[in-house]
């Protein structure tokens, strides 16, 4: 039971992780991402899972070729889709939310430190959000309006 | 006073559920005051509960904290069996104390691992410290996947539960269903003792307080869902008598309520208080472990608190596997009831400390008033008193070090702001 990678389990070719909470305005974003790329047909090499919060990604963040996060990020024009390498988090200062002790550059960091498979090739499209200042149920208008965009570059990461 | 006053602000405290700051101010070389600030706006829980039915409110209470979701589910169902004039017994109370066990478990194992451990080895955080302790984190995140794993099958779901409800459960798991859990606490258990062996190699700080310990106390179990409420000075009173011997009260610099003792100071609750009042309660095992890691049958110093989560997590892994073995299914997944106008009251163990909640409802079943107090409102006052000492202890040091200890101070009691009010930060400045 490895934390993060599982080295005898069956890898996907590609994983696409969305992070957050419907009920969290905003941070909503990767699932609605998820929510949208169902809509199209996928290769069948590529799973879709949703994560509830950055801890969830310690063991999610293994058994796959390559993985795409998608999550909200603050810092920016709201609306803006990054692509991002995991050291791009720190360097950008483009804090992505968490609450419970993990934050999601800490989770990919701690999944790399104790992973024991093959790397993996980790890339993060962030949604740029305005900071949360009210209790939202769905999105806010500009952050609906940048699902088409990252849903479009989600698949040009998994190949699709 | 020129150079002579100086202000610590520390305004990001990480690794604590939520923000908030602390200000220290020193003036002439000694500490002038310590405030632990929470100003995130408050969340008027209380008054979203009124006009709700009553079988609303363990799953709103439920969101007040997605890492103990289950104990105000506890306490907002006991509360309300109280006002309803039912009991809960059997294997619905045993499910209940097993599912509590879960969140005791996964709670425990974040901080004690994720959280309060890099204080203690001098890592910035968790990931840093897994390049050199890969094999304690790892036994960190699955004892936390154990705890998770009760949850998941009894709650519907590891964060914020549905599967409970007052008079008992919706739906209540077969002999079969729980048997695989079995097998997950068994190696929980043994995880656990390598736990409570790998925190008690810690150095910690001489700190003994003299804490007025607050707690439930059960007849016969290690408290979780019932008890008397006990204190180390002599306290013993029914949950129902909360209110007249404890007081909250606004204080300036948070918004966060602060408690005392009504007459009296501040107290503690949280594993100190409930290991010091309930020692005798626990398994042999965890009682084993606790003398073997070096804990008398109370413990003063809050640094080793890490020690007591980790035996409480032994203990929790225990009494987990003795329920499962014991289980046999209800006739019924809840007691009936019919609504009535009435108040009640509960206080139960959260992993941070006891949680009293009370609940006025009227005989449509609907909440008139409620009011809930936290572990960590009631330990705000005496995390305060702690920093004091630490603060006139480190004068001399490095400003860092300084804050850095101060930090960890505030993490010995695992605070959870987002049950208290919400965030917390922490922050530090020279004037």
């Amino acid at each position: 039971m490895s934390a993060a990678r599982g080295g005898g389990e069956s890898r996907v070719r590609a994983r696409v992780i969305g992070l957050g909470q419907a009920a969290a305005g905003d941070d909503g974003i990767g699932l609605a991402v998820l929510d949208a790329l169902r809509t199209t047909a996928l290769p069948g090499d590529v799973e879709l899972v949703a994560a509830p919060d950055a801890s969830a990604l310690l063991d999610l963040l293994g058994g796959a070729d390559a993985v795409v996060l998608v999550d909200a990020v603050l810092g920016g024009s709201p609306g803006d889709v990054l692509d991002l390498a995991p050291e791009d988090l720190a360097q950008r200062g483009a804090p992505t939310f968490s609450t419970h002790g993990l934050s999601v550059p800490q989770a990919i960091e701690l999944a790399q430190v104790l992973g024991d498979g093959p790397p993996v090739a980790l890339r993060i499209v962030g949604v740029v959000v305005e900071r949360p200042n009210a209790p939202r149920v769905g999105l806010s208008p500009a952050a609906a309006a940048a699902v088409p965009a990252a849903a479009a570059r989600v698949r040009a990461l998994v190949g699709a | 006073m020129t150079g002579e006053r100086r202000t610590i602000k520390v305004d990001y405290l990480a690794r604590v559920e939520g923000e908030g700051s602390l200000v220290v101010k020193l003036r002439g070389g000694k500490l002038d005051s310590v405030q632990l600030s929470i100003f995130e706006p408050p969340r008027f829980f209380e008054a979203l509960l009124r006009g709700r039915a009553l079988g609303e409110a363990p799953d709103i209470t439920a969101r007040i904290c997605g890492i103990c979701p289950v104990a105000y589910q506890m306490s907002a169902v006991h509360a309300l069996e109280d006002a309803l004039g039912i009991v809960v017994d059997g294997p619905l109370r045993a499910l209940r104390r097993l599912l509590y066990c879960g969140e005791w478990i996964e709670s425990h194992a974040l901080h004690i691992h994720l959280l309060h451990a890099p204080d203690f080895l001098g890592y910035p955080d968790v990931a840093a410290m897994a390049r050199d302790h890969r094999v304690a984190v790892q036994r960190g995140l699955e004892l936390k996947k154990a705890g998770n794993a009760v949850l998941t099958l009894l709650g519907g779901r590891e964060i914020h539960p549905i599967n409970v409800r007052v008079g008992g459960f919706y739906r209540v798991p077969t002999r079969a269903e729980l048997r695989p859990l079995e097998e997950t606490l068994r190696r929980a258990r043994d995880a656990a003792r390598e736990t409570v062996r790998w925190v008690a190699g810690f150095e910690f700080p001489n700190l003994e307080r003299d804490y007025e310990l607050v707690a439930l106390r059960h007849p016969s179990e290690y408290p979780l869902n019932e008890g008397r409420i006990v204190s180390s000075r002599g306290l013993d009173v029914a949950p129902h008598d909360f209110e007249s011997c404890f007081v909250e009260e606004h204080v300036p610099h948070s918004t966060a309520l602060h408690a005392h003792r009504t007459g009296g100071g501040p107290y503690l609750v949280g594993p100190l208080a409930r290991y010091a009042l309930n020692h005798d309660r626990l398994s042999p095992l965890a009682r084993e472990a606790a003398r073997e890691a070096g804990l008398g049958e109370t413990c003063r110093n809050p640094y080793r608190s890490v020690i007591v989560r980790a035996v409480e997590v032994l203990w929790a892994c225990d009494e987990a596997l003795a329920i499962i073995a014991a289980y046999e299914p209800p006739a019924a997944p809840a007691v009936p009831f019919a609504p009535r106008e009435a108040t009640g009251h509960a206080a139960t163990e959260a992993p941070r400390g006891l949680l009293y909640h009370r609940y006025r409802i009227d005989a449509a079943g609907t909440i008139v008033d409620a009011r809930i107090v936290p572990p960590t409102s009631q330990n705000q006052r005496t995390i305060e008193h702690d920093l004091e000492q630490v603060v006139t202890a480190g004068l001399d040091l490095p400003e860092a070090e300084l804050v850095g200890r101060c930090e960890h101070a505030i993490r010995n009691h695992d605070p959870c702001i987002s049950c208290a009010t919400h965030f917390l930060t922490l922050r530090r400045e020279e004037a």
